[in-house]
C-alpha cells in the first residue's frame, strides 16, 4: 500500500484556545489535495501539528503515517519518515549555506554520508527544476532572501529531500506571478515524476491554476466543512467563503 | 576628600583594580638583565591580581598557589608539533613545552631571505640589536604580580623577524603547550614585521596530554608592524579541561599605513584574564580586531580588549562574539580610546552574545574615551537567544534538536570564523564549539524549554 497520511478526529489547542476541533483528512502518496479556508480557520495549525510543532497540543485524535501513530514523535523523526513542511514564513539560518544545509539534512537521514559527487548531481537537477542560479545554493539559507527566493528555496529543499508527502503552507502567499508559476511548476513535476503526495494549503485559488488538485477540502472554524473535487475551487472563487459559511452554518 | 567607596582596598595596587589601556611607553630600552631585575623586584612587592568591575563581579587570581607552580624544563623534541599545525604547509613552526622551546623549524628559502624564527632567549644573544630595539617596547612589567613574574622569569619564548618587503603566504605557527600539573609557563612572543612585509601568524596556547592539578600560563605577546606591513594574526587559547590559570597581555602596534587583522579565539580555561590591545600608532594605520569566546562548565573568562588610536587618520573595527554554557562566567570589556590629536580616526566596537544556559553569565562592557573632535567612535551589540522557530524549521528537514542548535551557534560565530581564511584552524574552532555544545546539550535544552 502506498504511504499515506491519515488525520483522525484531530483536536488541537494552544495555550489559550482550541483551534482544531475534530479534523479528518487522508492524503495518499501520489495524490494532490488542496486545503482551503479563510484566515484563522486553522489551516496553518494543522500544517504545524502534522510536523509536531511544540506550541500545539494534541488533545484528542491521531495522526497516522504508514500505519504508525506519530503524535509522540519529534519533528525530525517525522521528517525522516517522509513528511515535509514548506513554511509560509521560512526562517533565516545565518551562517549556513543552502548547499551545506541540504547536505546536513540529507546525511541526517542516511547511515553513510552522501558522496560529494552524488550530492552535486542531485543539487544540479534540483536547481534546474527551480530555475534558480547555481550561486543561489552558496548563499546563507533564507538570509536576506526575497519572498520569491524563500519559496523557491522551500521547493528546492523538497526536491532534494524527496519526501513521501509534503504539506505546503500558503506557499503562494506574497509571490508575484513569475515566482508563483516557477514554484507551482516545481511542485507539479515532483508530483508527476516522483509520485509526491501533496497537501496544498491556500487561501486563494491562484496557485491551483498551475497545480490541479484531485481533492479539495474546505476548512472553517477548525473543522473540514466541505469536500469535493476540482470543481469546488471554482465554486469558492465564484461564491466566496461567506456563502459557504451560511450554507454549512444552516446545515449544522 | 576621596570617595571612600571608590578607594581600593588597603594593600591593593590601584592599577590592578580596573582595566586601562597601556597608553604609556613600555618598559623596554634597557638591557635584558636590568629589566629582569626590575621585574623581579616588582614581583616580590606585588600581590596576586584581581580585576574588579563595579556592579558586576571580579576576576581574582588570589587563590593561586604560586609556590606550588614551577617552570619545568623539557628536552628538545623534533616531533613536538601538535596536530593543529601538522600536515600542512607552514612558513615556520616553534613549539614551547612548559618552560623550554623544544622544536623550531623555518622554511629554508625564507631563512635565506633573512627571516628569523628562533627562541627569544637565543634572539637576546644572537640578534641583540633587533631584540633591544623592540623587546617590551610597549609591554609593562609592574602592573601586577603575574605580569611581573612573566617579565622576570620568562624562558624559551618565540622571536620572529620578517625583513622589509618579504611576503609570506603560509602561516608562522607558534605553540605554547602545558604538559603537566605544577607547571608555571612564563611565555613571551616578540614578532616584528618590517616595512611592507606581509605575513600570517598564529599562536596556540594549548594543554598537551590531559593532566590533573593546577598549572599557570602568564604570557606576554608583542607584535610590531612597521610602515606598510600587513599581518593576519590569530591566537587560539584552549586549555581544555585542565586546571590552567592564564593571565596574559598581548599588544599589537600598527605603524604608518600598516594593517592588522587580529582574531583571538578563547575556547577554554579554568580562569583566564586576557588584556588584548591593538594600537594604531601610525598615520593611515588600519585594523580589524575580531574575537570569539566560549566558556563552559565552571570556567571564568575575562577579556579586556582595547582599540587605541594614537594618531589619525586611522581606522578600526572591533567585532567580538561570545557564548557561555554551564555555570561559566565570561566578561568582555571593550575600550575604544582615541588620543588627543588623533584626528580623523574612525572606529566601531561591537559585541554580540548568545545566551545558552540558565546559570551562565556573559557581560559586555563597552566604553569610549575620545580626546579629539574630528573622529567617529561608537559601539553596539546584541544579546541573542536560540530561535525556537529556526530550530523547528531545521527539525522539519530532519535535523535533531542538538544538530539544529549547533547550526545556529556555529552560524552565530561563522561570520568571524570564516575571516581566518585557514581551513585547518577554522575546522578546529568549529569542532571545539561543537564539542562544547554537545557537552552542554542537556543544559541548553533545559534552558530553551524553560523560556
Amino acid at each position: 500500500m502506498a504511504p499515506q497520511l491519515q488525520i483522525r478526529n484531530l483536536h488541537v489547542r494552544t495555550e489559550d484556545r482550541e483551534i482544531l476541533r475534530g479534523v479528518d483528512l487522508t492524503v495518499q502518496r501520489g495524490e494532490l489535495h488542496a486545503l482551503m479556508g479563510p484566515n484563522g480557520s486553522g489551516k496553518s495549525t494543522l500544517a504545524n501539528t502534522i510536523m509536531g510543532h511544540p506550541a500545539y497540543e494534541v488533545t484528542e485524535g491521531e495522526i497516522v503515517f504508514d500505519g504508525e501513530n506519530i503524535i509522540e514523535l519529534e519533528p525530525h523523526e517525522r521528517a525522516k519518515l517522509g513528511l515535509f513542511l514548506a513554511f509560509q514564513y521560512p526562517v533565516a539560518i545565518p551562517g549556513v549555506s543552502v548547499a551545506n544545509f541540504l547536505r546536513m539534512a540529507i546525511n541526517a537521514r542516511r547511515e553513510e554520508p552522501i558522496k560529494m559527487k552524488d550530492f552535486a548531481a542531485q543539487l544540479t537537477r534540483a536547481v534546474d527544476l527551480l530555475d534558480v542560479d547555481r550561486s543561489f545554493t552558496s548563499r546563507h539559507l533564507n538570509d536576506g532572501f526575497s519572498g520569491g527566493e524563500k519559496k523557491r528555496a522551500e521547493v528546492l529543499q523538497m526536491a532534494m529531500l524527496a519526501p513521501e508527502i509534503a504539506v505546503l503552507d500558503e506557499t503562494d502567499s506574497g509571490l508575484d506571478i513569475d515566482a508563483l508559476r516557477t514554484v507551482a511548476e516545481g511542485v507539479r513535476k515532483l508530483h508527476e515524476d516522483q509520485g509526491l503526495g501533496v497537501l496544498i494549503i491556500t487561501h486563494y485559488q491562484r496557485i491551483l491554476d498551475y497545480v490541479k488538485p484531485g481533492f479539495v477540502h474546505v476548512m472553517m472554524d477548525g473543522r473540514i466543512v466541505l469536500e469535493g473535487g476540482p470543481e469546488l475551487v471554482e465554486r469558492l472563487e465564484r461564491e466566496g467563503y461567506d456563502r459557504i459559511r451560511e450554507e454549512v452554518g444552516s446545515r449544522a | 576628600m576621596p570617595d571612600a567607596a571608590l578607594a581600593p582596598k588597603p594593600g591593593t595596587p590601584p592599577q590592578a583594580t580596573l582595566n586601562s589601556a597601556l597608553d604609556a611607553r613600555g618598559a623596554g630600552g634597557e638591557p635584558l638583565a636590568a629589566l629582569r631585575a626590575r621585574a623581579r623586584e616588582a614581583y616580590e612587592s606585588l600581590e596576586l591580581p584581581y580585576w574588579r568591575r563595579s556592579g558586576f563581579w571580579q576576576t581574582s587570581f588570589a587563590g593561586l598557589d604560586l609556590a606550588s607552580l614551577q617552570p619545568i624544563e623539557r628536552e628538545p623534541d623534533p616531533a613536538a608539533a601538535p596536530q593543529i599545525v601538522s600536515g600542512r604547509a607552514n612558513a615556520g613552526v616553534l613549539v614551547q613545552r612548559d618552560a623550554s622551546v623544544v622544536h623550531v623549524e623555518l622554511d629554508g628559502e625564507l631563512a635565506e631571505r633573512g627571516v628569523l624564527l628562533c627562541s627569544l632567549e637565543h634572539a637576546a644573544s644572537a640578534h641583540t640589536e633587533l631584540f633591544e630595539r623592540y623587546f617590551m617596547r610597549r609591554l609593562l612589567l609592574d602592573r601586577d604580580k603575574l605580569e611581573a613574574a612573566s617579565a622576570a622569569f620568562w624562558s624559551g619564548g618565540a622571536f620572529l623577524y620578517v625583513p622589509p618587503g618579504v611576503i609570506v603566504e603560509d602561516p608562522f605557527q607558534i605553540v605554547y603547550e602545558i604538559g603537566a600539573a605544577g607547571s608555571a609557563q612564563y611565555a613571551h612572543t616578540l614578532a616584528i614585521v618590517d616595512r611592507g612585509a606581509e605575513i600570517r601568524l598564529r599562536e596556540y596556547d594549548l594543554a598537551g596530554a590531559a593532566f590533573d592539578g593546577d598549572a599557570l600560563h602568564a604570557g606576554q605577546f608583542e607584535l610590531y608592524l612597521e610602515d606598510g606591513a600587513r599581518c593576519r594574526l590569530a591566537q587560539l587559547t584552549d586549555w581544555s579541561q585542565g586546571c590552567v590559570s592564564d593571565a596574559s597581555t598581548s599588544i599589537v602596534e600598527v605603524g604608518r599605513d600598516a594593517y592588522c587583522h587580529w582574531l583571538p579565539a578563547l575556547l577554554g580555561g579554568r580562569l583566564i584574564h586576557h588584556h588584548d590591545e591593538l594600537v594604531v600608532a601610525g598615520t593611515g594605520g588600519d585594523m580589524a580586531f575580531r574575537g570569539v569566546l566560549f566558556s563552559e562548565a565552571q570556567e571564568h573568562l575575562d577579556v579586556f580588549a582595547v582599540d587605541l588610536h594614537e594618531t589619525g587618520p586611522s581606522g578600526g573595527d572591533v567585532h567580538w562574539r561570545g557564548a557561555a554554557t554551564g555555570e561559566s562566567r565570561a566578561s568582555f570589556e571593550g575600550l575604544i580610546k582615541i588620543n588627543q590629536g588623533a584626528q580623523r580616526s574612525h572606529t566601531y566596537l561591537q559585541f554580540h552574545s548568545m545566551m545558552l544556559s540558565e546559570n551562565a553569565k556573559l557581560d559586555a562592557i563597552p566604553s569610549v574615551l575620545v580626546g579629539a573632535d574630528d573622529v567617529s567612535a561608537s559601539h553596539g551589540g546584541t544579546v541573542g537567544e536560540l530561535d525556537e522557530q529556526a530550530i523547528f524549521y531545521m527539525q522539519t528537514r530532519g535535523l535533531s534538536r542538538p544538530q539544529a542548535v549547533r547550526v545556529i551557534v556555529e552560524g552565530f560565530f561563522e561570520p568571524l570564523i570564516t575571516q581566518l581564511e585557514d581551513d585547518q584552524l577554522e575546522e578546529a574552532i568549529r569542532s571545539r564549539i561543537g564539542a562544547k555544545l554537545a557537552a552542554a546539550a542537556a543544559d541548553i535544552e533545559r534552558y530553551a524549554l524553560a523560556r
